[in-house]
């Protein structure tokens, strides 16, 4: 039952975490990704290629709606991973509360899974990106995570286990290193741009901002039903016993 | 193992109450690996429909033509991009 609890709040709040960015991203991003198609359409009806606008307009929106669904499940995936490094590293985050633990460990997750892989394999917008060399792009982006994650992983299990002094200066520089290696070894992104670089990095910060705020409320919402349902459960098992 | 099922389960057992926090302890070593094998599968199982789609799943029903339309890619383009994936 309680390992039913668990998975519950871990997907309840990915979905809910994962909605909101849809609605954020409907708000902040989607009109930097509207002008971006609408540079793709201009090259096509330049290129002579025909165009149904009105078909275009009716596929906008379901594509918008589909990133609600692509929300709620991306959310799903993330808090699925998160709840499981959270069971594990519970009793070691900083923080008064289970939600305050929550809200650190989401913001390293933030920094590790997507901040520090955006460095070197930057989010683009439509209209950047070669269909041609797709598979290679997937495979750097997936390299690039594990090397973060792992790496982070790693991190982790040294600060629990070694007593070293200075660990909180030795640890972070040991995987600032293993991520600059891997920043210098990794093949760049070969898509050439051919659109306004203006454009790109409106959509890289503002992508990043929402990443950041779908962390911040996945850690939040996580926390809090960890706190109403599992610590609810301890205590009654302990009066139980 | 033992540390995760403590870390879910905090309450400690006196002595007299040892046998019944021992099979409580045994359920929980039984569940939590398959509930943390479970949300891996999540894991991988949801990024590969946002991030990593394209035309492989509905191929199983579909066959090749399903690699043309990337049904999931489509419908899932915006976050996808918004996600940092890469994409096209």
């Amino acid at each position: 039952m309680k390992a039913l609890t668990l998975v519950g709040i871990t997907l309840t709040s990915g979905v809910i975490a994962g909605i909101i960015l849809a609605f954020l991203n409907l708000g902040i991003v989607e009109p930097t990704i509207d002008k971006a198609i609408a540079l793709e359409v201009q090259k096509q009806v330049s290129s002579g290629e025909n165009v149904n606008m009105s078909e275009l307009i009716d596929y906008r929106y379901w594509q918008k709606a589909g990133a609600f669904a692509g929300g709620a499940i991306y959310g799903a995936g993330l808090a699925a991973l998160f709840g499981v490094i959270f069971v594990f590293t519970r009793n070691k985050l900083p923080g008064k509360n289970n939600k305050q633990k929550a809200i650190f460990l989401a913001g390293i997750m933030w920094f590790v899974l997507f901040l520090m892989v955006a460095l070197k394999y930057p989010a683009n917008p439509p209209a950047v990106g070669d269909p041609e060399t797709i598979y290679y792009r997937e495979t750097l982006y997936v390299g690039y995570i594990m090397i973060s994650g792992l790496a982070a992983l790693g991190m982790a299990v040294i600060w629990i286990k070694t007593r070293i002094n200075s660990k909180k200066i030795i640890i972070p520089l040991m995987y600032a290193a293993i991520m600059v290696t891997a920043y210098a070894v990794m093949p760049s992104n070969p898509d050439k741009i051919e659109i306004s670089m203006d454009l790109i990095q409106t959509f890289r910060v503002l992508t990043a901002t929402t990443i950041g705020v779908f962390w911040g409320i996945l850690g939040i919402i996580f926390g809090s039903l960890w706190d109403k349902f599992l610590s609810r459960e301890q205590a009654l098992e302990a009066k139980l016993y | 193992m033992d540390k995760l099922s403590y870390n879910l389960y905090t309450p400690k057992p006196t002595h007299t109450e040892m046998s019944t926090t021992k099979q409580s302890t045994v359920k929980a070593l039984d569940s939590l690996p398959v509930v943390i094998g479970f949300l891996i599968a999540v894991l991988v199982f949801t990024m590969f429909v946002v991030g990593y789609d394209q035309g492989q799943l509905f191929s199983v029903v579909e066959g090749q033509s399903a690699f043309d339309t990337m049904w999931i890619h489509e419908f899932t383009h915006d976050m996808r991009h918004s996600a940092g994936f890469p994409c096209h």
